[in-house]
C-alpha cells in the first residue's frame, strides 16, 4: 500500500480523500492556491504545498506544479478527486512518466471515454443503446441546422470534452441554434480547452440514472448499483439518491443497466472507479450518455447503501489489490439521499454567493453524514465551484431518508453567504418529489410552479426584532446604504415578499 | 424609540414586547421564545446592511427610526427606473438587448459568467431599455450597472 498520497484537488472532496487516507494510515499531501492558504483541506492534511495563484489554470490545473509538489514531498500516488485534472488523460500519463501512481483508470481508458463522441462510438461497439444524434462536432452551422432538423427540435448541444453541464444547451427552435452553438462552444473552450460541441436528440421526460462500476488491474469488473440524479438545475445535479425510485419499482433494470455499464467498461479496458451515465425514458428504455472516469461527487449515497468506502477501494485498486468481493457479494441496504449545498442565492436565479461564512452550525444525529469543506470564518473564494458541502441521509426506506434529510437541513445554519438549504427543504416537501415521480425537468418545473415562499408567522417579526436588537447592540441603527440604483434581483425579492 | 425595520425592502414594525423575548446564546446567535414556541435566528453585519437568518431564510435588514422612513425607499418598492446590476464580479459574455428595445418580464438581457457558470440576467418586469452600459467581453464588478430599464 502507498505511504504518502498527494491530493490534486481542494474543498470538500480533498477533505473526503484525506479522511480515507487517515483511515488507512497513509500520509496526505494537500496542494493549494493563493486563495486556499487557509482552506480546510490544507488545515487537515499532514503536509501541504503551495502551487500558484488563485485562478485554477495557474494552480490546480497545472500538471507541472502538481507533479513537482508530489516529487518534493515524496508522494507515491496522486488522487485527482473530481473536476480539475481528474479526467485529463495527459495528466494520468504524466503521472506514469514521473513514476507516481495516478489513482484512476489508465490514460488510454480516459482518452477513449473522455470525449463524449468517442464514448458514444465505443458504446455502440459494445452493443449499448445511445441517444439519437451523431458524432461529428457541430462547428459548421448550416450542417448543424440540417442535423437538428432531421432529429427534430428540441435538441441538445453538448461539449465533446464536457461534464457538469458546462458547454451544454437545450435548443428549442432553429432561430436559437446559431447563438447557442456560439455560447456552448465558448463555455466549453474556457472550461475544457476544447470548443467542440455536438448535437443530440432530447429524450422527453428522461430520468438520469447512472451506474457505479469498479474494476481491478486484472480484468475483474463489478457494478455497485445505480444512483438516480434526475434532480438537476441547468444540467447540474443537486439531489442524488440510491436506489433510484424507478429501479426500486423495476428491479430487473439494475441488472440490465449494470450489464450495459460493464460491457462499456470491458470494451474500454477499464479499471478503478467509474460511472456510466444513462437517460431512462418513462417506458424503461435507457440510453448511454457518457462515462465519468473518476470518483463522482455523489459517491456517498452508494457508500451508505452498499457499506463500502469507495475512496479506500480506489486506493486499494491503484496499489494493485484484486477486487475484494464479487458481483454476488454486493448488497444494497436501505436508502440514501444527498443534497449539494452551495453558496448561491435561490431567490436570485441561484447566482453564486461567495463571501465569508460568518456563522456555521452543521447538522448531525442519526443517519446523517456531512462531507464539508468549510468552517466558520472561511471566505468562500469566487475562483472555484460554489459547492460547500454534501449533506447525505441514510434510512431503511425512502420516506424516512427524506424526513431525516429535511430535519438535518433545518439544523444546518450558514450565515454570511446565501445557500440553497431552504430550497432543498422546499423540494423535499413537494408531493411529486415525495412520490418519486422524477425527471430531469423536475427542478425547472418546480421553480415555475413555485409559490412565493412567505416566511411562516412570526418569522418576519422575529427577524425584524432581531435586527433591531442587533443594531442597537452595535450602538447605532444599522441603516443600510440605500443605493439609488436598486438591484433588479432585490426588487424581484421584494415583489415576492409583498404578494 | 419606535423602530421601523425594512426586511428585503418590506417594512415591518417592531413590536416592543418581542424585544423581551430574545436572548443572545452565542455571539450573533439569538434564541427567541414567542408564545411558548422556540426559534433561533442569527444576525451578521454585511457590506449592504445587517443580514438576518431566521427560519432558514436570509433577510437583508435595514433598521431606522420610523420618522425617517424616507420616500426614497418607498419609491424603490414600486416602478420607475431600474438598473440591472451585476451581483458579483464577472465577465460579460453577451449583451442580448440594445438601447430602445422593449422587453418583457423574464426576458434575458445580459449573459454574465462568474464562478465558472454563465448566467442569463433577466428583466424582473416589462420595460424599455434606456441604456446599455457594458459590451461583450467587459469585466464587471459587483454592483456595476449593466442595463438601465424604464
Amino acid at each position: 500500500m502507498f505511504q504518502k498520497v498527494l491530493i490534486a484537488n481542494r474543498g470538500e472532496i480533498a477533505v473526503r480523500i484525506i479522511r480515507a487516507l487517515r483511515d488507512m494510515n497513509i500520509s496526505s499531501v494537500a496542494v493549494f492556491s493563493d486563495a486556499d492558504r487557509g482552506a480546510l483541506h490544507v488545515r487537515l492534511a499532514d503536509e501541504a504545498e503551495h502551487i500558484g495563484p488563485a485562478p485554477s489554470s495557474e494552480s490546480y490545473l497545472r500538471i507541472d506544479r502538481v507533479l513537482e509538489a508530489a516529487r518534493k514531498h515524496g508522494a507515491d500516488a496522486i488522487h485527482p478527486g473530481y473536476g480539475f485534472l481528474s479526467e485529463n488523460a495527459n495528466f494520468a500519463a504524466a503521472c506514469e512518466d514521473a513514476g507516481v501512481v495516478f489513482i484512476g483508470p489508465s490514460a488510454e481508458s480516459i482518452r477513449r471515454l473522455g470525449s463524449k463522441i468517442a464514448a458514444r462510438i465505443l458504446a455502440k461497439q459494445a452493443g449499448v443503446p445511445v441517444v439519437p444524434g451523431n458524432e461529428e462536432p457541430a462547428t459548421n452551422v448550416s450542417h448543424a441546422r440540417k442535423l437538428a432538423r432531421e432529429l427534430g427540435y428540441p435538441v441538445l448541444l453538448k461539449a465533446a470534452a464536457g461534464g457538469g453541464g458546462k458547454g451544454m444547451r437545450q435548443v428549442d427552435r432553429e432561430s436559437d441554434l446559431e447563438g447557442a452553438i456560439r455560447d456552448a462552444s465558448s463555455e466549453a473552450e474556457r472550461a475544457f480547452h476544447n470548443a467542440e460541441v455536438y448535437i443530440e436528440k432530447v429524450i422527453l421526460q428522461p430520468r438520469h440514472i447512472e451506474m457505479q462500476i469498479a474494476g481491478d488491474l486484472y480484468g475483474n469488473l463489478v457494478h455497485l448499483g445505480e444512483r438516480e440524479c434526475s434532480l438537476q438545475r441547468r444540467h447540474q445535479k443537486i439531489i442524488e439518491e440510491c436506489p433510484s425510485p424507478f429501479i426500486a419499482k423495476n428491479p430487473e433494470m439494475r441488472d440490465s443497466m449494470g450489464d450495459a455499464a460493464l460491457r462499456i467498461a470491458r470494451e474500454a479496458g477499464y479499471y478503478n472507479l467509474g460511472t456510466a451515465e444513462f437517460l431512462a425514458d418513462p417506458d424503461g428504455n435507457f440510453y448511454f450518455l457518457e462515462v465519468n472516469t473518476r470518483l463522482q461527487v455523489e459517491h456517498p449515497v452508494t457508500e451508505l447503501v452498499t457499506g463500502l468506502d469507495l475512496v479506500q477501494l480506489q486506493l486499494k485498486i491503484a496499489a494493485g489489490d484484486g477486487l475484494p468481493f464479487a458481483q454476488e457479494d454486493v448488497r444494497w441496504n436501505g436508502w440514501a439521499m444527498e443534497c449539494r449545498v452551495c453558496a448561491e442565492d435561490p431567490e436570485n436565479q441561484f447566482f453564486p454567493s461567495p463571501g465569508r461564512i460568518a456563522q456555521l452550525r452543521e447538522p448531525s444525529g442519526p443517519g446523517i453524514r456531512l462531507d464539508s469543506g468549510v468552517y466558520p470564518g472561511w471566505t468562500v473564494p469566487l475562483d472555484y465551484d460554489p459547492l460547500l458541502a454534501k449533506l447525505v441521509a441514510w434510512a431503511p426506506d425512502r420516506h424516512t431518508a427524506i424526513q431525516r434529510l429535511h430535519r438535518a437541513l433545518g439544523e444546518y445554519a450558514v450565515a454570511g453567504v446565501k445557500t440553497n438549504l431552504a430550497f432543498f427543504r422546499e423540494i423535499l416537501e413537494d408531493e411529486q418529489f415525495r412520490e418519486g415521480r422524477l425527471d430531469t425537468g423536475f427542478v425547472a418545473g418546480l421553480l415555475a410552479r413555485r409559490k412565493p415562499s412567505v416566511p411562516p408567522e412570526p418569522m418576519l417579526e422575529v427577524a425584524a426584532t432581531l435586527a433591531a436588537v442587533a443594531a442597537s447592540k452595535n450602538g447605532k441603527p444599522a441603516v443600510g446604504v440605500e443605493s439609488k440604483e436598486s438591484s433588479a434581483w432585490r426588487t424581484e425579492g421584494r415583489g415576492r415578499l409583498l404578494r | 424609540m419606535k423602530l421601523q425595520v425594512i426586511l428585503d425592502g418590506h417594512p415591518v414594525e417592531v413590536d416592543a414586547r418581542l424585544l423581551e423575548l430574545i436572548v443572545e446564546v452565542e455571539p450573533g446567535v439569538y434564541s427567541v421564545l414567542v408564545d411558548g414556541r422556540s426559534f433561533e435566528a442569527r444576525a451578521v453585519p454585511g457590506a449592504q446592511g445587517l443580514s438576518v437568518l431566521a427560519g432558514g431564510r436570509q433577510f437583508l435588514a435595514e433598521v431606522r427610526d420610523a420618522r425617517n422612513f424616507s420616500r426614497s425607499s418607498r419609491a424603490a418598492l414600486g416602478g420607475g427606473r431600474q438598473n440591472l446590476v451585476a451581483p458579483m464580479p464577472g465577465k460579460v459574455i453577451r449583451v442580448l438587448v440594445a438601447k430602445g428595445d422593449v422587453v418583457e418580464a423574464g426576458q434575458g438581457l445580459v449573459v454574465v459568467e462568474a464562478m465558472k457558470m454563465q448566467n442569463e440576467m433577466k428583466a424582473s418586469r416589462p420595460g424599455q431599455v434606456m441604456d446599455v452600459r457594458v459590451r461583450d467581453g467587459d469585466t464587471v464588478s459587483a454592483g456595476q450597472a449593466l442595463v438601465v430599464l424604464e
